[in-house]
């Protein structure tokens, strides 16, 4: 199947792109499109059969261990997608040849993360195993951490960019627990064969659904995660066109609507989707009608229409699953047009701003007339896409209509419906006025013409000025028309979007009413519904001045990203906290910390045994003589008596060279225990740290800080002497508590056929190289560390802080 | 390791000096490349012949020591140590200048290309099939020498000997080289503002 060779495409353009930028600039984008274009158009190749129901398949074994496959299958909900991801996709990235600037910073860099973006959510989209599905999901919230903070210079950026980071990836770690824990019920990691055959005896299941819908909701913005999508609208607009309107944020819309067909049914499945989606829809259709930059409005929106969908997709009967189709298709289509239609509008009129816009429609006809389209669909006008997928969505909850849903729920859902569909209505036709309509001077910012402010007396109002727009470029206006022409297409012959929508609601029981994407049911409640929301709605914008006034002494609500602040805030305390307790700076802590530890595990587990008589001590005859030779002996007073210098020893450097003289007499010992090669390596290690501590002790005051006896001390004493003592015990009971022959038997032939006869190099170099490996590799990270740890106090560095950092250095300094 | 240069660092301290020596009896190199300013208080002629004469013994030592660790004690990890135990007599008689000039190759270099060596030898056997880290030698018959070894794992050997050579010298810049000169820069600033502060109290 051709599906993974498309991935590749996608990630080995994403390396040829920043050449190709250097040669073409923008036009570049037009490069990028290809991939996703191939994509729409392989997608559509096979929608036919996809939607007589015969999904297209593909598997690529991965890591077989884990039972890991990368599997694909595409069927009528992936299709929708990949049109979405893809087709609007490849639009989008036309558009980008048009909106960037071929000297814009970091273009190369945004190409390209851009491109793999848009393979990793085909891969989301088409993944047919959880691991994979994760893979993908957690690739796009990487990407798109890189795209939002795209502009390196703005802090906010950054900041956006780390918040949607932390949300999304930060609840996609619940959504892998609550992944595997549905493996583990169900037996397979393949969604496919979930869904059809899902686990709803296992105890573990309400909690893997609760964990699966966190990372879900997180991904697409739902309250209470919805604070990181208006943030992100620091990204380019047609990242946001793109991320924010097609592709990323439907990813949790898109898993819900994966494994609704088979959890729906399993508490608490239902009441979380409803219960979030309808808040979300409702909060974000609130606060959309608060803002004045045409971007956030739309932002806001999204959350509302997320919200929407949300519910739609999770509701799990037949005809919310053909309304969420229906809505799903008409918000890429709409949404996109309306990103695209900001950036025209910021790009020709140099603001977005609604208080410093008016009469635009003028000067950009076409771009509003897109623009109106677009703001029908998402208002639920006919005849629309929008208005379909609505239609559908009130028909879903009509009292009634589903014996899955409660009369109580359904009706309380209807209400919610039709009063976020009452919010989405005026905030769309906020939309449209706001960037292109005529207003009043009061509603703006812009100096009235002057010689007209003054005309107060017989009302009339002053005049302002309307904002002018160089006419946008063909190719920049051709994706927001094209985008908004599809969703009138769509929704005037709604055919294909309804064989998609019913060959996705196929596993759900019709009850023998099944419901079609159409633009005329007859007069129906759902009609004198949309009669009743378009009325409504056209009031609230009618009188939006005194419904902004209500806003505005609406008590505010906690809002959810003071949560999250909170959160980031708790987590450093708590991690400053700890660190300031175990990292207090002192050794002789430290190293009483890791001695006391030893003492209380192993230790006492040693005591323990002795007392129980399971580790029996061993008898005097057995192997335990004073010495070999007498040598020994010397050696070892010689250790004794450095070890106890040492100790007694104030001065630095003088108990430097005394610890050196026990190490060396140990190298001592190993040399008349025949172990020339550890004498060997220990004299050159005992050399050199004495050299290196010799470097650190010009630093140092000559001798120690005397501590004062006390409790202290003796603490220390006590502890040295119980940690010297259960070492020497345990050695001794160890070497005497062989039961097995020592491996060590037969390293002498083995070095023989190794070609070596230095066993220790041999064991080094050929068994254990592996070990050696991982140890060099330790060295070497030890090597980088140290130069960086005692590097970092370089003067240099401090001269790029601003200079109260450098005054606060000074200070430290002269305290100490 | 260069040959000692003459002439090839401009000394400050050369035109002080009363009356050079001239014809034969005039030294035509230095015993160390650099002006010299030791790590460790004054200067001391003895040190640097001596380290002059001992680190090319002591190089050639820790490759011996490399080479035949098969069969008798040393390896690489032991010869590295000896190696870099070179470098440190260096900057012990001559400074971190001294070091610097003497270093093949920077620290991290030496790293680098020490993990890159390993990784390549324990990689090789896969191409042929065989498990990763497996050895494979060949015996030459060489002329003088007589019977040599040669094995992949002295490859291997000589990428740990990098490695513990980078990381002592890297060691060595940290602690002692950067402690020096911040040392320096200290003692310059404090000379610098006690100047002022006298200037000051002239006026």
């Amino acid at each position: 199947m051709l599906l993974p060779v498309i991935l590749a495409l996608h990630a080995a353009t994403a390396v040829l792109l920043p050449p190709l930028v250097r040669l073409l600039g923008a036009r570049a984008f037009l490069v990028a499109s290809l991939p996703p274009a191939l994509s729409a158009v392989w997608a559509l190749s096979r929608s036919p059969g996809i939607a007589a129901g015969e999904p297209a398949e593909a598997s690529v074994p991965w890591v077989p261990a884990l039972d890991i496959t990368l599997d694909f299958r595409v069927d009528a909900l992936s299709l929708a997608m990949v049109l979405l991801v893809s087709g609007v996709g490849a639009v989008i990235f036309c558009y980008s040849a048009a909106y960037f600037r071929s000297d814009q910073a970091g273009l190369a860099r945004l190409t390209s993360v851009m491109v793999l973006f848009a393979g990793a959510m085909l891969g989301v989209v088409t993944a047919d195993n959880l691991f994979a599905l994760y893979v993908f999901w957690e690739l796009t919230s990487v990407t798109s951490f890189l795209l939002v903070g795209f502009d390196q210079r703005k802090d906010a950026a950054g900041r956006a960019a780390l918040q949607a980071l932390i949300t999304t990836a930060g609840a996609g770690l619940f959504m892998l627990i609550g992944f595997i824990l549905l493996g583990q019920a169900g037996g397979t990691y393949r969604i496919s064969e979930l869904v059809a055959d899902p686990p709803v005896d296992s105890p573990l299941l309400p909690v893997a659904l609760v964990l699966v819908l966190i990372g879900a909701f997180a991904k697409s913005a739902q309250a209470p995660f919805h604070y990181w999508l208006p943030g992100a609208m620091v990204a380019p607009t047609p990242v946001s066109a793109y991320l924010h309107a097609a592709a990323m944020v439907k990813g949790g819309v898109y898993l819900i609507a994966r494994l609704a067909p088979g959890f729906a049914d399993a508490d608490p499945w239902r009441v979380l989707v409803l219960a979030f989606g309808l808040a979300t829809m409702v909060i974000g259709g609130w606060s959309a009608l608060r803002q004045t930059d045409l971007k956030l409005l739309v932002a806001h929106g999204t959350v509302s229409q997320l919200g929407f969908l949300c519910l739609l997709a999770g509701a799990g009967t037949h005809t919310a699953a053909v309304a969420a189709i229906g809505a799903l298709l008409a918000h890429g289509f709409f949404k996109s047009t309306l990103f695209l239609v900001v950036g025209v509008v910021d790009h020709q009129a140099g603001t977005r701003d609604i208080r410093r816009l008016n009469g635009l429609w003028r000067s950009l006809p076409v771009t509003a007339a897109a623009a109106g389209l677009a703001a029908a669909s998402m208002a639920g006008l006919p005849p629309l896409l929008g208005f379909i997928g609505k239609e559908a969505a009130l028909e879903a909850f009509l009292p009634g209509h589903s014996p899955e849903l409660p009369p109580l729920a359904a009706g309380l859902e209807l209400a919610g419906l039709v009063l976020a569909s009452v919010l989405t209505f005026a905030y769309s036709a906020r939309f449209w006025w706001g960037a292109f309509g005529d207003k009043r001077a009061a509603e703006t910012d812009i100096e009235p013409v002057p010689g007209t402010d003054a005309g107060g007396e017989d009302g009339a109002e002053p005049r302002i000025p309307r904002t002018r727009a160089t006419p946008p470029s063909a190719v920049f206006l051709a994706a927001p028309v094209l985008l908004s022409l599809c969703g009138l297409v769509l929704g005037s012959l709604p055919g294909p979007a309804d064989a998609i929508a019913a060959a996705y609601a196929a596993p759900y029981s019709d009850h023998g009413k099944p419901y079609h994407l159409a633009l005329w049911h007859g007069l129906s409640t759902p009609l004198l519904l949309t009669a009743v929301v378009i009325a409504a709605g056209a009031a609230l914008f009618r009188w939006r001045e005194a419904f902004a006034r209500l806003q505005g002494r609406a008590p505010r609500v906690i809002s959810a990203e003071m949560g999250y602040h909170l959160f980031l805030h708790g987590t450093y305390a708590i991690a400053l906290s700890v660190t300031r307790r175990l990292q207090t700076g002192s050794l002789p802590a430290y190293l009483g910390i890791i001695l006391a530890t030893m003492l209380a595990l192993p230790g006492v587990r040693l005591v323990t045994a002795l007392a129980t008589g399971e580790v029996a001590v061993p008898s005097g005859g057995d192997g335990l003589r004073l010495w070999d030779t007498p040598l020994e002996g010397v050696v070892a007073a010689v250790i004794a008596v450095t070890a106890i210098a040492a100790l007694r020893e104030h001065r630095r450097f003088p108990a430097l060279i005394l610890l050196s003289a026990t190490g060396f007499g140990i190298a001592g010992l190993f040399v008349l225990h025949g172990a020339p090669d550890l004498a060997l390596t220990l004299i050159l290690v005992e050399t050199l740290t004495t050299i290196i501590l010799v470097f650190v002790l010009r630093r140092l005051p000559a001798t120690f800080s005397v501590r004062a006896p006390g409790w202290p001390k003796r603490w220390m004493v006590v502890l040295s002497v119980a940690a010297g003592a259960f070492i020497s015990v345990s050695l001794w009971l160890m070497a005497a508590a062989r039961t097995a022959e020592p491996i060590s038997l037969g390293y002498e032939a083995a070095a023989e056929q190794a070609g070596g006869r230095n066993l220790v190099n041999t064991i080094l170099a050929d068994f254990r190289a592996l070990d050696t490996f991982g140890e060099i590799v330790v060295l070497l990270t030890a090597a980088v560390a140290v130069a960086s740890l005692v590097l970092l106090n370089r003067r240099h560095r401090v001269v790029d802080e601003p200079s109260a950092d450098e005054e606060q250095i000074e200070e430290e300094g002269s305290r100490r | 390791m260069r040959p000692p240069q003459s002439g090839a660092v401009p000394g400050a301290g050369e035109e002080r000096r009363p009356t050079p020596p001239e014809g034969w009896e005039a030294p035509r190199e230095r015993w160390l490349s650099t002006v010299v300013s030791p790590a460790f208080g004054p200067r001391s002629v003895l040190l640097e012949v001596v380290v002059r004469l001992l680190i090319p013994s002591i190089l050639v030592f820790s490759v011996f020591l490399l080479v035949s660790g098969h069969d008798r004690p040393g390896g690489g990890f032991a010869g590295g140590l000896v190696a870099s135990m070179a470098f440190v007599l260096r900057y012990i008689a001559g400074g971190r200048h001294e070091l610097a000039v003497g270093m093949p190759l920077k620290p991290n270099t030496l790293l680098a290309a020490g993990l890159l060596l390993a990784a390549v030898m324990a990689g090789l056997p896969l191409i042929g099939g065989a498990p990763l880290l497996d050895v494979f030698y060949r015996t030459f018959e060489l002329p003088l020498f007589g019977e040599v070894k040669v094995a992949s794992y002295l490859f291997f050997e000589a990428g740990v000997f990098l490695i513990v050579v980078g990381l002592v010298l890297s060691v060595v810049a940290a602690l002692g080289a950067r402690m020096e000169a911040e040392e320096e820069e200290a003692r310059a600033g404090h000379r610098r503002r006690r100047r002022a502060r006298s200037g000051g109290g002239e006026r």
